[in-house]
C-alpha cells in the first residue's frame, strides 16, 4: 500500500513538473507554429541567476522571483533574436535560429561563467521530508504538486476568462483572422513568450531543486521532456501538453520502479520506444488541437 | 465612411492579381464587386483590409491615406472584413467569438454588452447557440456569426467577401436580408459576390472585375439590365 | 540525368578532385588532414541533404547514425588481440571477427540504414514539427545507448584500436560518390515526388505519392550515408568516444548545410567548404588566444558562438542558404530571357 502511495506521489509531482514544462513550450508553438529550441535555456537562465545572486543577503524568495524574471526576459529575448527576424521566411529557418540561439546561450554561459557545475541556493524547506499517509517523501515533491496545481488552474482561468486569453486561443487557431479583428499581433506573441518564460522559470526552481547545481547543459533534459510530452499530447493542444506531461511522468516512474538495476541506465531508450509505439497508434497525438484543416 | 481606392496593384511574387483598380464607396453606400473566379476581387478586399500589402496604389478612408496599414490599425480606423474563408475560431464558443470581435472596444464593457445583445436579437439562431463551439455550427450559422462578429467592432465600412458561398438558397436569402438591414443603418459596404442577382438587388452601385482590372462600372440597376454582363464573366 | 545535372556533377566532383590533387602535391601534413576530414564531412553533410533537402524536415538524428556506423566498424575491424583489451565484455560472436576496414565501413553503413529503417518508420507519419522534435529525441536516445552499452562501445570511455584505413584517396572517392548519390536521388522519381509533396500534398497524393513512405526512403538513404561517413571517420581518427556523436557535431554539420543551402547539392558542398574554412581558422585563433594567454581563462566555445551567429545571419538575409534553389549546373546553363517571353 505504501508503495502505491509512493508511486502516486512520484507520478503526480514529476507529472506536475513535466506538465508545466510542456505547457511552456506549447503556448509558443500553438500560436506561432514555432518550435523553440532555446526553451531549455530559459531554465538555465533561471539557474544561473540563482547562482549569481546567491552571495547576496536577499531572502530566497526574492532570489527566486529574480530567477523567474530572468527566464521571462530570456524568453522575450528569444522572440526578438531568434524569431522575429526570420518569422516570415520559413518554418525551418525558425527552428534553426532557435537552435543556434540555444547554442549561443549555452556557450555564453560556458565562456562567461563556467563550464563546471555551480551550486545554487535552495530553501531548507525543499529538502525537509514529510510523512504523508505513511510514506516519507521530500517536501519538495508536495510543493511541486501544489505549485503545478495552482499554476495550471491560474493558466486555465486566464485563457478562458480574460480577453487576452481568448485572443491568444484565437490566434492559435488562425493568426491572421485574429489580427483582422484588431488583435495586436505583437502583444499576443510577446505575451506568449512571457508566459512561456514564467512557466519555465517556475519549473526551473522545482527542477533545479532536485539537482542542486546548474551547468550550461542543464536545460537539455527539460527541453526533451517538454518535446516528448508535447508530441504525445498533440502539438497544438494545451490540454494535450498537460496530459502528455503526466503520461510521460507515469511512464518514467513506472520504468524506474520496474526495470532491473542493470537496465535502469537505458531507461530513456525504453521510454522513447514506448513513445514511438504511442505515435504509431496516434501520429497526431492524443488530443486533437484546434481544427484548422492545415497540416500542423 | 467613404472609401477611395486608386490604381491598386496586388502581386503574389510574379503573379499580378490586381492590375490597377479604382473603386469608390460613398458614405452609406452599398457597392458590389463582381467578377469570375480569379478576377482579383478577394485580393482587392484583402489589400484594403491590410491583410496583404499592396504592390502599388492608394487606399483612402474619408480622404485619409491608409495604404499598407496593418490589419489591427484598419480595424481601429473603422474597417471590418469578413473573409471568404469564413474563419470562425472553431474551438471558441459563439459567445467568445463575438467578444473577440469587440476586441478594439474591450474597455467599453457596457457598450460591448449592448452590442452583444443587439447581435443576438438580430441573429436569434446565434443566441440559441451562444455556448456552443463555433466549429459545430452549420455553414449558414457560421456566416451569420462572422458577420455579427465583424459588426461588434462598430465598423463604418464593412468588407464582405462572398457571403453566399456554399450556402443553400434560403439561407442566402436570410443573409442578404441581413445585409440590407445593415445597409439601412448607414453602414458603407463593399460586397464581393458571385451571386450577381442577389448582389445587384442589394447594391447601389457595382463594379465588374476581369483579369485584375475593372471592366465595367455603374449603378446597380443599369448593370443588372446590361446584356454584355455575361461576356465579362465568360471572358474570364 | 539532364545536361544541367551532369554539369553540376562534373563541377562538384571536379572540385573534390582538385582539392585532393592539391593536397597530394603540397604534401603538407596539416593540409592533408584538413582535406581528408573535409571529404568525410562532405559525405555526412550530403547524407543530411538527401533527407532534409527533399523532405524539408530537420533531422538532428543524423549524427547518431554516424555513431552507429563508427561503432559497427569498430567492433568488426579492431584486431582480435586488441579487442580483448579494448572491449573485454564484447559478445563472443563478434569478438573473434576481424574484417577488412572496407568491409567494416560498408557494413557500418548498412547497419545504420537498418536501424533507421526500423526505428524511423512510425516517425515519418508525424507532422513536420513533431518529426523534428522526435528526431531530436532520437539523437539523445542513440547517444544514451552508446554511452551505456559498454560491452560494445566501451561506455563513455574512448574506444581505441581501429586500423587507420581512411586516407586522402579513399575519402575523396567516398565524397565524389556521395555527391553523385545525392544528385541522383534528388532527380529520381522518389526525390521529385517528395519535394512536390511539400508544396501540395493533395496533388502529390493524386500522383501516387505516399509521403510517409517517400520520407522513409530518403531517411534510410541518409542514414546509410551517415553510417558510411561515421565509419570512414572512425578509421581516420582511430579512437573516439560517444561524445563525438552528439549536439556539437550535429550543430556543425547542420551549420554547413544551412549556410550552404539545404535545398541543393551544390549548397551542401559549398557550405561544407565555407564552414570548414571558417572553423579551422577559428580553432586556430582559439588555440592562439589560449597559448598567448590573452584572457585569464581558457577560451572555449568561441567557434560555436561565431557559427551560431553566422547561421542566424544567413537565415535572416538568405533563408534558403547561399545556394538556395538552383544547382550550379542549372545556374550556368540558364537561358537568358527572350523578348517574346511573357512578363
Amino acid at each position: 500500500m505504501t508503495a502505491a502511495i509512493q508511486f502516486v506521489i512520484d507520478v503526480l509531482s514529476l507529472g506536475g513538473a513535466y506538465a508545466l514544462m510542456a505547457l511552456g513550450l506549447v503556448i509558443v508553438y500553438g500560436i506561432l507554429r514555432l518550435v523553440n529550441f532555446a526553451y531549455g535555456e530559459l531554465i538555465m537562465a533561471a539557474g544561473y541567476t540563482l547562482y549569481l545572486v546567491s552571495a547576496s543577503p536577499l531572502p530566497w524568495l526574492v532570489m527566486a522571483v529574480l530567477a523567474v524574471g530572468a527566464a521571462v526576459v530570456t524568453g522575450i529575448a528569444t522572440d526578438y533574436v531568434a524569431f522575429r527576424p526570420v518569422r516570415a521566411k520559413s518554418v525551418t529557418a525558425v527552428l534553426i535560429t532557435s537552435f543556434a540561439f540555444s547554442t549561443l546561450l549555452q556557450n555564453a554561459a560556458q565562456l562567461l561563467i563556467s563550464p563546471r557545475p555551480r551550486s545554487i541556493p535552495l530553501p531548507e524547506m525543499f529538502s525537509d521530508t514529510v510523512t504523508l499517509f505513511g510514506v516519507v517523501t521530500p517536501a519538495r515533491n508536495l510543493i511541486t504538486i501544489a505549485a503545478a496545481a495552482v499554476l495550471l488552474t491560474l493558466f486555465t482561468l486566464a485563457m478562458r476568462r480574460t480577453v487576452l486569453g481568448i485572443a491568444m486561443r484565437a490566434a492559435a487557431t488562425h493568426f491572421t483572422m485574429a489580427r483582422m479583428l484588431g488583435v495586436p499581433a505583437n502583444l499576443v506573441i510577446s505575451t506568449a513568450f512571457a508566459i512561456s518564460g514564467l512557466l519555465a522559470g517556475t519549473v526551473a526552481l522545482l527542477w533545479l531543486g532536485r539537482i542542486g547545481t546548474v551547468v550550461p547543459r542543464v536545460g537539455l533534459e527539460p527541453l526533451l521532456i517538454a518535446f516528448i510530452a508535447t508530441v504525445i499530447g498533440g502539438m497544438r493542444s494545451l490540454e494535450g501538453a498537460v496530459l502528455g506531461g503526466f503520461l510521460l511522468a507515469f511512464i518514467d516512474t513506472a520504468l524506474n520502479y520496474s526495470l532491473p538495476q542493470d537496465l535502469l541506465k537505458f531507461r530513456d531508450a525504453f521510454t522513447f520506444s514506448l513513445v514511438i509505439l504511442i505515435l504509431l497508434w496516434r501520429p497526431a497525438g492524443l488530443v486533437r488541437g484546434p481544427a484548422t484543416g492545415q497540416r500542423t | 465612411m467613404a472609401l477611395a481606392v486608386e490604381a491598386l496593384e496586388v502581386r503574389y511574387g510574379g503573379i499580378r492579381a490586381v492590375r490597377g483598380v479604382d473603386i469608390e464607396v460613398g458614405d452609406g453606400e452599398v457597392v458590389a464587386l463582381l467578377g469570375a473566379n480569379g478576377a482579383g476581387k478577394s485580393s482587392t478586399l484583402l489589400a484594403i483590409a491590410g491583410a496583404i500589402r499592396p504592390y502599388a496604389g492608394r487606399v483612402r478612408l474619408d480622404g485619409r491615406d491608409v495604404t499598407g496599414s496593418i490589419p489591427e490599425r484598419m480595424v481601429r480606423a473603422g474597417v471590418a472584413m469578413v473573409p471568404e474563408t469564413r474563419d470562425v475560431f472553431s474551438d471558441l464558443t459563439v459567445e467568445e467569438n463575438l467578444r473577440l470581435g469587440a476586441y478594439v472596444r474591450r474597455r467599453d464593457r457596457a457598450g460591448v454588452e449592448a452590442d452583444r445583445a443587439a447581435m443576438f436579437a438580430l441573429f436569434p439562431r446565434l443566441a440559441e447557440r451562444a455556448e456552443q463551439t463555433a466549429g459545430t455550427l452549420s455553414g449558414g450559422e457560421q456566416q451569420m456569426l462572422v458577420i455579427a462578429r465583424a459588426m461588434m467592432s462598430r465598423p463604418r465600412l464593412l468588407l464582405l467577401d462572398e457571403p453566399s458561398l456554399g450556402l443553400a438558397p434560403t439561407i442566402v436569402e436570410q443573409i442578404f436580408a441581413m445585409i440590407a438591414r445593415l445597409a439601412a443603418t448607414g453602414l458603407s459596404i463593399l460586397l464581393v459576390e458571385q451571386n450577381v442577382g442577389k448582389a445587384l438587388a442589394v447594391a447601389d452601385r457595382a463594379y465588374v472585375m476581369r483579369l485584375g482590372r475593372i471592366a465595367a462600372a455603374g449603378p446597380a440597376r443599369e448593370l443588372a439590365a446590361a446584356a454584355d454582363l455575361k461576356e465579362h464573366y465568360l471572358g474570364g | 540525368m539532364s545536361a544541367r545535372d551532369l554539369l553540376t556533377l562534373l563541377l562538384l566532383v571536379g572540385s573534390v578532385a582538385l582539392l585532393a590533387v592539391a593536397a597530394e602535391f603540397l604534401e603538407v601534413r596539416l593540409f592533408v588532414r584538413i582535406v581528408t576530414n573535409l571529404f568525410i564531412m562532405l559525405v555526412l553533410v550530403l547524407g543530411l541533404q538527401v533527407f532534409m533537402g527533399n523532405s524539408g524536415i530537420l533531422s538532428f538524428a543524423h549524427v547518431g547514425f554516424m555513431g552507429v556506423g563508427a561503432y559497427t566498424t569498430a567492433v568488426l575491424t579492431i584486431p582480435v588481440r586488441m579487442k580483448g583489451m579494448a572491449l573485454p565484455d564484447l559478445y563472443p560472436l563478434v569478438a573473434g571477427l576481424e574484417l577488412s576496414p572496407l568491409a567494416g565501413i560498408l557494413i557500418g553503413g548498412l547497419v545504420a540504414a537498418l536501424v533507421a529503417a526500423v526505428i524511423a518508420y512510425p516517425l515519418m507519419r508525424l507532422s513536420d514539427a513533431a518529426a523534428v522534435i522526435t528526431l531530436f529525441a532520437l539523437l539523445v536516445v542513440l547517444h544514451t545507448i552508446m554511452l551505456h552499452w559498454s560491452a560494445v562501445t566501451n561506455g563513455p570511455r574512448t574506444l581505441f584500436g581501429l586500423p587507420r584505413a581512411t586516407d586522402l584517396r579513399l575519402a575523396a572517392v567516398a565524397a565524389a560518390l556521395a555527391v553523385a548519390l545525392a544528385l541522383l536521388f534528388k532527380e529520381s522519381r522518389i526525390g521529385l515526388l517528395l519535394r512536390s509533396s511539400r508544396d501540395d500534398e493533395v496533388a502529390a497524393a493524386a500522383l501516387g505519392a505516399r509521403v510517409p513512405v517517400l520520407r522513409w526512403q530518403a531517411f534510410v538513404l541518409a542514414a546509410f550515408m551517415a553510417g558510411i561517413g561515421g565509419a570512414l571517420w572512425a578509421h581516420f581518427i582511430t579512437s573516439f568516444s560517444p561524445k563525438a556523436f552528439y549536439l556539437k557535431e550535429s550543430f556543425v554539420i547542420l551549420a554547413m548545410l544551412v549556410i550552404g543551402g539545404p535545398g541543393t547539392v551544390t549548397g551542401a558542398v559549398a557550405g561544407t567548404y565555407i564552414v570548414t574554412l571558417a572553423f579551422e581558422s577559428l580553432r586556430a585563433l582559439e588555440a592562439y588566444l589560449n597559448r598567448a594567454q590573452i584572457f585569464a581563462e581558457q577560451v572555449v566555445g568561441l567557434t560555436e558562438v561565431v557559427l551560431a551567429l553566422a547561421m542566424i545571419g544567413v537565415l535572416v538575409l538568405r533563408p534558403g542558404g547561399l545556394v538556395a534553389t538552383r544547382e550550379i549546373g542549372t545556374w550556368l546553363l540558364r537561358r537568358k530571357p527572350d523578348k517574346g517571353d511573357p512578363p
